[in-house]
């Protein structure tokens, strides 16, 4: 999946990812949206910016995202 | 701690649920546990300070003490314990009068201050703005980001993402008022620093000049530490300065913000490379006792295809910028091809058509759709006449007596979509062109450049070649040495670095003060409490997003004058009105859910409460509805809701914003105020039934009692009469 800036996501899963830290099991559930995504490369293995509703803006591995639909 | 509701919102419940149901029998601990509710009040809607805390520490310790039976005795040792465990909640909500859950309504920060990384208290801001008070407004940004000009330019927004207006219609131009703020208060000499704390003899590196090193460098420098800042660049500003073209962000900007920092006493030494020009036994020699490690991804990643390194003609974008930032105003070829699709290769590239380049083309292998670059500039790129071919992927650089003359490419196609629904670029084989050119500037990505970090022996890196720092704290493996933007995000924003200098400028003082470091993501804080604006329905609800002026596109394309030109004082004032004050208004829908369910009049037409499923907002429906009962008001847990008579007319405004204003009338008995006739008639309606006489008739409710009465005196005697009678 490619995530696009402004792009409604929720953050479905863990991430195995080292880069998932432990206060980030609170944001499981949570919506929120794209707000700097990955602008160099499409890199599947970047970390993006989501900004989680009303909990923060936070950078994730991309494997605990999934897109909402269109926004 | 993970905690899904607020401690200190349950544990005033508790206790007042706990004092109501008599569960503290004697007065004494009634009127400890009393003291407690109010300091614990105090928290919840943001009076509270640094005293509280201690306070309610020993207050509960008394409590326990005074504490007799067993009843009493659970429900002091259950606030004590609470007090105890979360602690760091109880104190964050009495310094940062913030209260993330959003259970303390009082407290909870807009979703626009909560996106912000740095977590500016934006609606404070904008209402400042609006009312033209920009140094004000200046200085409230700069409790949180001391670069407010430069993200009044160049910031991601992410606020303006996240920002409630944007489910009515577009968001609220965030960062275009921050950028107008600074600029108005610079102007005017009214751009000033806070008050630094006296010295404490504490001594600081910081190992670069970017706006995480810089960021750090001021909030320490407010706090009395002695701060250094090194920079292997002859200037300061790091990426902002030599990675972000000057048409976007001019020098001065980052130039008199930096000022700011230096006049604090920050000490600069340029052109200083560490592991170069200097070592970090030096630096331990000079007294330094704790590190901020903050050089940035200058690294480019390379393309790996033949003649790359062969020709000077092939430059690596970031390498260009800095280059041409750094006053080397050379055109780099006549006919440049830009590799990439991110925002770095649309920087080279209209970069490249300002210095002279006759044809500029941006070479990227997916379509425009996967372009990742931000949108407007890659609009703003075609308008210049940048070129683009997409679909494209480089193969060979070939040139000849050592100069570029062109690059070999394949067309490709988007595959299917794999399981993680990506699509990839696949070659076609055969589809080999050339395309002439005499300048390649590759732009597929920075790294960080590890070079002179050797002596820090506890380092760690990650799998992405990024410095391993706790986000939180931003500390590293190695002790007393801290980490902050690129170097630890990869390339990021601007605002993120910021956001982690800030960051680890506490973490760096409670280093020193032997503190623990925060194990939890900081609330952002509530910096001041604004009246609100008083604005019409209707033009809240039809005011547009200003559109910034550009730059004429002929002047665009040959010099490096800023192209978006600023907001005039009346877009800016009409911008702050859209505002909707989410700071105050929660978004909780009690008052639409009382008007439709409970009055049956669906008065309300807010859409925007809902994040995932925003419908059509209509502002200007309320007064056309309206009866003016006041049930949204008394429903309202923030105040966010108000109606007031004045001037003979019931007003009903949201946030400031009037909804409603209905004529009073008055009761034709004794004068008092009986609403507006709206309500006296949907009243009416309503009672008709039971008392028809009063259908129509314009009456308190006082004088319509005292004339039931009367009615009911003279039709029917008392029934002691009555029975008399019979």
């Amino acid at each position: 999946m490619t995530f696009r800036n402004g792009q409604k996501v929720e953050i479905f899963q863990k991430s195995t990812d080292e880069s998932w830290e432990p206060y980030m099991d609170e944001f499981i559930g949570l919506h929120g949206m794209i707000t700097d995504p990955d602008a160099v490369k499409n890199d599947p293995d970047a970390l993006i910016e989501v900004s989680v509703n009303e909990k923060g803006t936070h950078r994730f591995p991309q494997d605990c995202l999934r897109a909402m639909g269109d926004s | 701690m993970s905690i899904q509701c607020c401690p200190v919102h349950t544990t005033l419940f508790f206790l007042k649920e706990a004092i109501d149901d008599g569960r503290f029998k004697f007065p004494k601990t009634r009127r400890i546990a009393s003291e407690i509710m109010e300091l614990m009040e105090d928290l919840a809607r943001g009076r509270g300070g640094p005293d509280h805390v201690p306070a309610l520490i020993s207050l509960t310790a008394d409590l326990v003490a005074n504490a007799s039976d067993h009843e009493s005795r659970t429900d002091a040792a259950q606030v004590q314990m609470n007090l105890v465990e979360y602690r760091e909640v109880y104190e964050s909500h009495a310094q940062t009068h913030t209260c993330t859950k959003g259970d303390c309504v009082k407290l909870a920060p807009a979703p626009c201050q909560m996106a912000c990384p740095a977590g500016i208290d934006i609606p404070s801001y904008l209402t400042l703005v609006g009312q033209g008070r920009y140094a004000e407004a200046v200085d409230v940004i700069r409790e949180d980001n001391p670069f407010p000009w430069v993200c009044g330019l160049v910031c991601t927004h992410p606020c303006e993402f996240m920002c409630v207006r944007a489910r009515m219609d577009s968001p609220v131009a965030i960062m275009d008022l921050k950028g107008v703020a600074a600029e108005k208060a610079m102007s005017a000499r009214q751009y000033r620093n806070p008050p630094a704390l006296p010295d404490n003899g504490h001594k600081v590196c910081i190992i670069g000049a970017g706006p995480g090193g810089l960021t750090a460098a001021y909030y320490l420098a407010l706090k009395g530490y002695r701060v250094t800042v090194i920079e292997a660049l002859p200037v300061s500003g790091g990426m902002m300065m030599v990675g972000i073209p000057r048409y976007r962000l001019p020098r001065e900007v980052i130039d008199r913000e930096v000022g700011m920092i230096e006049a604090l006493g920050v000490e600069f030494r340029f052109n200083t490379c560490l592991g170069k020009d200097i070592t970090l036994s030096d630096l331990e020699q000079e007294g330094f006792e704790a590190y901020l490690l903050a050089m940035g991804a200058h690294g480019s990643y390379k393309l790996e295809i033949p003649g790359e390194d062969d020709f000077p003609q092939v430059i690596p974008a970031v390498d260009f910028l800095r280059r041409v930032s750094l006053g080397d105003h050379r055109s780099p070829g006549r006919h440049v091809a830009v590799i990439g699709g991110g925002n770095v290769a649309i920087d080279a590239a209209r970069t490249c058509l300002r210095l002279g380049s006759q044809e500029v083309t941006i070479l990227y292998r997916r379509t425009k759709d996967e372009m990742p670059a931000h949108h407007e500039e890659v609009v703003e790129a075609e308008e210049e006449g940048i070129g683009f071919s997409f679909l494209t992927i480089p193969k060979r650089i070939c040139g000849q007596d050592g100069r570029v003359t062109g690059i070999i490419c394949m067309r490709a196609e988007l595959s299917q979509p794999d399981e993680s629904g990506r699509q990839r670029p696949v070659p076609l084989e055969g589809s080999d062109f050339e395309i002439t050119v005499d300048t390649v500037i590759p732009a597929i990505g920075q790294e960080v450049d590890g070079h002179g970090l050797e002596g820090f022996r506890n380092l760690t890196w990650t799998r992405r070649k990024t410095i391993q720092a706790n986000t939180i704290s931003m500390e590293t493996h190695h002790k007393g040495v801290f980490a902050v933007g690129d170097a630890v995000t990869g390339p990021a924003t601007v605002v993120e670095a910021i956001a982690g200098g800030k960051k680890a400028a506490f973490a760096i003082a409670r280093h020193f003060e032997n503190l623990p470091q925060p194990k939890f993501p900081t609330a952002p804080t509530r910096r001041r409490r604004m009246d609100f604006f008083q604005v019409p329905a209707a033009l809240k609800n039809d005011l547009k997003r200003a559109q910034m002026p550009l730059l004429g596109n002929d002047r665009r394309r040959i010099t490096f004058q800023q192209v978006r030109l600023g907001l005039d004082d009346a877009q800016t004032v009409n911008e702050a009105r859209r505002c909707l004050r989410c700071d105050v208004c929660l978004r909780c829908g009690h008052c639409v859910e009382i008007c439709r369910d409970k009055m049956g009049i669906e008065a309300l037409r807010m859409g925007y409460l809902n994040f995932d499923h925003p419908s059509p907002t209509d502002l200007k429906i309320t007064a056309e509805r309206c009866i003016a009962c006041g049930a949204c008001v008394a429903n309202c847990p923030t105040g966010a809701m108000q109606m007031k008579d004045q001037d003979g007319f019931r007003v009903l405004s949201l946030c400031g914003t009037e909804l409603n204003r209905l004529k009073l009338e008055y009761c034709r008995t004794c004068g008092a105020v009986i609403g507006p006739a709206r309500y006296h008639d949907y009243i009416m309606r309503r009672v008709k039934e039971i008392s028809p006489h009063m259908f129509a008739r314009q009456v308190c409710l006082e004088c319509a009692r005292k004339d039931s009465g009367r009615r009911h005196a003279e039709n029917a005697p008392p029934e002691h009469q009555k029975q008399g009678k019979d």
